[in-house]
């Protein structure tokens, strides 16, 4: 009974805005009290009062809210003729299509809400019949992209049905945001006031939220993309925040790099290599006005060893090859075989040596993709024996006898949905369908913790670049940040009005990126736990995100078949890539940021030309007024196609020498079913 | 109340449905308006569970709901699942039963006899998980790995041509993904010819392996060793990677076809139509955009004045037939409203048959080329000018008598005409037509086409067997067979000479012609033919040494033969199949009427190689006729 109360709160406090975690808290206290009262447990109740100071009013303005549901639903209550609905709708419909090209775009967004609200309170008029009549006539005027929406609004028949429906709760607890010209809105106004359609007029006023601004009128295109998400625009107010997404200062290196590079490579090269090193080297050294404070977020310190990792980093990245439209990537592809039970996750290490795959029934699987095999550590008795000053004590501690290509990772309960192999690949994390993330070391190959908390599957999990850190994403709509040392998350990410179905950290761990079923993509911050970004724009789930290498830009990719490249220095979307014709699950910057490769189901790998968009991007423009924002969707951005035969395109990474890998399942198309 | 309600709103539970769910646990006499609200209340819950069961579909990257994500669903909203349904097969093969009023529906279940399960044999262990690399992309171009899929898909192919915004915009890109390449070729183009400017927009670069894989398949194609023939063009039908080659290898029929008829070298000539015929056969490519170059080539060796350098003995009749057939199989997959390629190429062959002055053997290339365009054809574009053909072959038959190129070409004629008109003619004239009445119509030619109408009518209340149904024009390319094997030139006819350049080296053997001269003393089989199935009756024939020894190895071919996949389109056309059916000794009539099946083609295809069987027919009688 207690979790159930506890879940209905947590269920709750997603729908609520951004920045209500102080609210929560007492929201929880709340909810215990509650509890305690109705077990009668009066003493305790009056204790936990005292400790907390609640005082009893409080209380009761929460009994209030526990009749909330009904209470925000009687927002629905009228008194109106069903029937009246259908001539106000079309009456409406007529209206914008008589208007100028220049203001029907940008008008022709109110339907949408307008027609889910007037279905709403038909329903909860219970005029189920003219809701249904309602809903048959109209709904396929509405965009395409709103029909899955559509779908679950028109499962929704009686009013009982509307008080646990979760996307309803978010109608209900939220204005459906519009953003138009002042001109668009002065032409409505007049013509709502004109008519006297006052229950069309009480719909607007309660429902929407229209966010006016002076400029011309938006185009079909730009409305496309910012508008899309459950609850149409972004508040205009919600990317004010600044967002340090500069990269931290590389720390300095004690190992001469020259030196080694000499030993290695003839006599003539390190010449050449130095002059092509410095603005390397120049670049990480100066100081990024856009980079956060080092020490905003504590971050663990550099181990000799990583150290030793860094520098080979940067010796490969020194023969990184260089990809622009007229360089194209190869691209190695790693195809999944016998795969009965599906492939649900991939991921590859940084320095691309070990790919882990999760699987529908639970296992996860490593891979070396170098020669060197995986071993295990040798056990406590023979690490006794190990003489621990010895210069290859790391060597010599693992198990040659264990050594094989792959090793297997299995505890599981269900469908894994994401790996993440940790930046010094001892870890490995994985989260699955049986609503655990489990913590791996790919040391003696075991699980090491299983970090519970999320309760509903957990969708996907990521490592922090610099490790320690990770972050979560479920069914249960919050994103979670953990640390690989505390069993509890250091911070609840709560605001997404749906499934959080991906995350991604920022490469200088001070953000992390969610992005969700409600269509939008969220930047929180790891400092102030707020949500310091909300991206609109998407027309489906997202399910893939990217930051580029320099931190400033974030693409994602999801159910819409749309790659959207967004501008975390203001929020606004920068480039729409259209091409993909099934969900996109995989997305990879080059290791320079000038190309993107794209994946996912529709058994291809695309790649687009970053280095375009930005050289089109106009940076001069004033993203305040909304017309000025211009959104790059040529097709030109297309630079190749690549398809395989039947293998999904899962995971896309590339190598430091910007060589592109590739992995999925291969699977064949079924025979065609013939029922007996 | 219930069927209201039903009425009102999809996708609903019937009321029925709940009240039989409801009696499964034990609730029986669920009132009317309970049941009914039951039915919309579950249906809403079951609506919210299959949108959860979708997110986990789309987590679990797959295209397909499975009976697991269901389960999931359930377990995601803290209810127990329903075990024990898969969908293995990705469907769950709900059965409808009804009966006493009741309808039901339930999944099928087998009983299993534990018996049987346990002295079976144990099903194999699956295979592990396994990864394997391949190169995607290098440098930006796929390469051709057996691992990636064929560089352009049939259809779009297709629709790189329909299409023509579509072509410009592949072509710059393209064009910038090699940009070198791309203006390198450019660069060429301004210097040479600037009007092919305008038309070439792609280029066809094609790397070592392919310029190595062309020149292998051309050598081995026009070369002299038979099985890399067979091989290479085995190689062109099935290899689906074409694409790019294609316009090398169309101009490298084209080209060599302009340079053989010129200089009349038959044995290349029947080399490159089977290089034609191999990339016709070729599933994957779409050849609409070399039409231009491909007809004309085809058409030639159909209808040319003269293909080989002695035409009263080599057998360029058989290649004629070939292209013939080729060009209605061009016909059947190519012709379109746009295109019209077949009204083109009926009037092309009209004309030459309408034609006096034409070569005889231009007329029998156009009577072939008609007849292989079908019935409809025949019946308007050949039957009207029987009388003219039956002039000239009378004229060439009782002119000079040392004029024997044109006598042959016109029993060849005749034959040609035996072979295709009497099912045409059976759809035109009824029995009770005289000899008289046929005359009329035909002039020199009636008293044969009675004959062979005649001879059709009785086979068909004769016999109702299926062989003469499927002895239709269309079928007769099937019955084409290397010579060598089957002709026993006695030394006395003229056929024993065969053209010397041919037999000079044995490979070229079987383009040895064979006049029609020879054929009485053939033993001869009188054939139907089916596309179904492969039947060979063979019986011991009279044969030399050698010719045993060659038939032997044909036969190896028959047999190895049916492994190469036909596609259905491609098996109605040309497929390879054939029953060789032997004739009795009393169907005089079966035989002359499928004698004409007979005719030997100079052209082996390996997987027609029809061995002759039995000597039953009378030939003399026939051609008395």
């Amino acid at each position: 009974m207690a979790a159930k109360t506890a879940a209905a709160v947590e269920k709750k406090e997603p729908t609520d805005s951004a920045d209500t975690s102080v609210q929560s808290d007492k929201q929880t206290l709340l909810a215990v009290l509650q509890f305690l009262k109705k077990h009668n447990l009066k003493d305790t109740e009056d204790l936990l009062k005292q400790e907390a100071k609640v005082s009893d009013d409080d209380l009761k303005t929460e009994e209030d809210k526990k009749s909330e549901v009904s209470q925000a639903l009687a927002v629905y209550k009228s008194d109106d003729d069903p029937s009246l609905y259908e001539d106000l709708y079309r009456n409406l419909k007529n209206f914008i299509d008589s208007c100028l090209d220049v203001h029907k775009v940008e008008l022709s967004t109110i339907l949408y809400p307008v027609f889910v609200h007037m279905y709403l309170e038909l329903v909860y008029n219970g005029h189920e019949w003219n809701a249904w009549e309602f809903y048959s006539k109209f709904w396929q005027d509405q965009e395409e992209h709103r029909h899955p929406d559509l779908a679950i609004l028109s499962s929704v028949r009686k009013r009982d049905h509307m008080d646990k429906n979760p996307m309803l709760s978010s109608f209900r607890s939220s204005a459906f945001i519009l953003r138009m010209s002042r001109d668009s809105y002065t032409h409505l106004k007049r013509h709502l006031q004109e008519k006297r359609l006052s229950p069309l007029l009480t719909i607007i006023q309660d429902h929407l939220f229209i966010d006016v601004f002076d400029g011309v009128p938006r185009t079909q295109q730009q409305i496309q993309a910012t508008g899309g998400a459950l609850l149409g625009e972004v508040d205009k107010d919600a990317n004010k925040a600044k967002v340090y997404y500069g990269l931290l200062k590389e720390p300095e290196l004690n190992i001469p790099l020259e030196e080694e590079e000499e030993g290695q490579e003839g006599e003539e090269k390190p010449k050449k290599k130095k002059s092509k090193k410095d603005p390397l080297l120049m670049k990480k050294s100066k100081n990024d006005p856009n980079a956060p404070q080092p020490t905003r977020i504590p971050l663990p310190e550099l181990k000799d060893q990583d150290k030793v990792e860094k520098t080979r980093a940067f010796r490969e990245a020194m023969r990184r090859a260089k990809l622009d439209h007229s360089h194209m990537p190869s691209v190695c592809f790693y195809t999944f075989l016998n795969v009965y039970q599906g492939v649900t996750s991939v991921d590859i290490s940084d320095d691309s040596s070990l790919l882990a795959a999760g699987f529908a029934d639970g296992p996860i699987k490593v891979w070396t993709l170098t020669p060197g095999k995986l071993r295990a550590m040798k056990s406590p008795d023979d690490l006794e024996m190990i003489d621990k000053e010895a210069d290859d004590v790391m060597e010599r501690i693992f198990d040659d006898r264990t050594a094989s290509d792959n090793k297997v990772l299995t505890g599981h309960s269900g469908a894994v949905y994401a790996t993440s192999i940790g930046p010094h690949r001892e870890h490995l994390l994985s989260c699955s369908e049986d609503g655990t993330i489990r913590l791996w070391s790919l040391h003696i190959w075991s699980n090491l913790v299983c970090y519970k908390g999320h309760n509903f599957p957990v969708w996907d999990v990521c490592f922090s670049p610099h490790g320690y850190y990770f972050a979560s994403v479920g069914h249960d709509r919050t994103a979670r940040v953990w640390a690989t040392d505390h069993y509890q998350p250091l911070r609840i990410f709560a605001g997404h009005l749906a499934d959080v179905d991906c995350c991604q950290f920022h490469p200088n761990s001070n953000y992390v990126a969610t992005g969700s079923s409600d269509k939008t993509v969220r930047l929180w911050d790891m400092l102030t736990g707020s949500c310091v970004r909300i991206m609109a724009g998407h027309q489906g789930t997202v399910h893939c995100l990217k930051f580029s290498p320099d931190g400033r830009y974030l693409a994602a990719g999801g159910a819409d078949c749309l790659v959207m490249l967004w501008d975390l220095s203001t929020g606004t979307a920068v480039a729409q890539m259209r091409g993909h014709t099934l969900t996109v699950y995989a997305l990879c910057f080059s290791r320079d940021g000038t190309i993107l490769a794209s994946g996912g189901l529709d058994n291809s790998l695309k790649v687009w030309d970053i280095q375009k968009v930005l050289a089109e991007q106009d940076t001069e423009a004033d993203t305040t007024v909304p017309s000025n924002i211009s959104v790059n969707d040529s097709p030109s951005l297309l630079l190749a196609t690549f398809s395989t035969k039947h293998t999904t395109v899962l995971g896309l990474h590339f190598t430091r020498r910007n060589l592109l890998l590739g992995c999925g399942p291969y699977s064949p198309p079924p025979a065609p079913v013939t029922p007996s | 109340m219930a069927s209201e309600k039903e009425s009102r709103f999809p996708s609903v539970l019937s009321s029925e449905s709940i009240r039989v769910i409801g009696e499964t646990i034990g609730v029986s006499g669920l009132a009317d308006e309970a049941a009914s609200f039951l039915a919309e209340d579950i249906s809403y819950r079951l609506k919210l569970l299959v949108q959860e069961a979708e997110k986990l579909k789309q987590h679990g990257k797959r295209r397909k709901l499975l009976c697991s994500d269901m389960d999931a669903a359930l377990q995601m909203k803290n209810v127990e699942p329903v075990y024990g349904h898969t969908n293995k097969d990705g469907f769950v093969p709900f059965r409808h039963a009804s009966g006493g009023g009741r309808e039901i529906f339930f999944t099928d279940e087998k009983e299993v006899d534990l018996q049987t399960v346990l002295t079976e044999q144990s099903s194999k262990l699956p295979i592990d998980v396994s990864i394997k690399a391949h190169w995607l992309s290098i440098d930006g171009v796929q390469p051709s790995l057996p691992e990636n899929p064929p560089p352009a898909s049939k259809d779009l192919q297709k629709q790189e041509i329909l299409d023509t915004t579509l072509k410009a915009s592949t072509a710059r890109l393209h064009k910038r993904a090699h940009p070198e390449v791309g203006k390198h070729k450019h660069h060429h183009h301004h210097k040479h010819k600037d009007t092919v400017k305008l038309k070439n927009l792609t280029t066809h670069e094609l790397s070592v392996e392919q310029q190595y894989y062309y020149k292998e398949i051309t050598e081995s194609c026009v070369g002299p060793d038979e099985l890399k023939r067979s091989e290479a063009l085995q190689s062109l039908q099935q290899d689906p990677g074409l694409h790019q080659m294609l316009p090398r290898f169309i101009a490298f029929a084209s080209e060599g076809v302009k340079i053989n008829v010129v200089q009349n070298n038959l044995a290349l000539l029947i080399y490159l139509m089977r290089m034609v015929k191999s990339l016709l056969d070729n599933q994957t490519i779409y050849l609409d955009k070399y039409l231009h170059d491909l007809l004309p080539t085809v058409m030639t060796c159909v209808v040319s004045r003269q293909l080989c350098l002695r035409p009263d003995m080599d057998n360029h009749w058989a290649l004629r037939d070939f292209a013939a057939r080729l060009v209605a199989q061009i016909c059947r997959n190519y012709s379109n409203n746009t295109n019209n390629v077949q009204a083109r190429v009926t009037k092309k062959f009209s004309k030459a048959i309408q034609s006096e002055t034409a070569a005889l053997a231009t007329q029998y290339g156009a009577i072939a080329g008609l007849g292989e365009l079908g019935p409809e054809v025949i019946k308007s574009c050949l039957l009207p000018y029987i009388c003219m053909l039956g002039d000239r072959i009378k004229s060439a038959n009782e002119g000079s008598a040392l004029n024997s190129i044109d006598k042959i070409a016109a029993e060849h004629i005749k034959k040609q005409l035996m072979k295709y008109l009497p099912n045409v003619l059976k759809s035109f004239h009824n029995s009770t037509e005289t000899v008289d009445e046929f005359n009329v119509a035909y002039g020199y030619l009636g008293h044969m086409m009675y004959s062979m109408f005649l001879q059709k009518e009785k086979n068909l209340t004769s016999s109702t067997s299926s062989v003469h149904t499927l002895a239709t024009p269309r079928s007769l390319q099937l019955t084409q067979r290397p010579a060598q094997i089957v002709i026993q030139q006695p030394p006395s006819t003229p056929g024993a000479a065969s053209s010397s350049f041919l037999s000079g080296t044995s490979s070229l053997a079987p383009v040895t012609p064979r006049p029609l001269s020879s054929l009485p003393s053939l033993p001869s089989t009188p054939t139907g033919v089916s596309a179904q199935k492969f039947v060979i009756v063979s019986q011991a024939r009279p044969s030399t040494p050698a010719a045993t020894s060659l038939t032997s190895t044909s036969v190896m071919k028959l047999v190895s033969q049916p492994p190469t996949p036909i596609t259905p389109t491609n098996s109605i056309t040309t497929s390879q199949k054939f029953v060789v059916i032997q004739g009795g000794p009393k169907s005089d009539e079966t035989s002359s009427s499928t004698i004409r099946t007979n005719i030997v083609t100079g052209m082996s295809l390996p997987s027609s190689i029809q061995p002759p069987t039995s000597t039953t027919s009378n030939i003399t009688g026939k051609e008395s006729l």
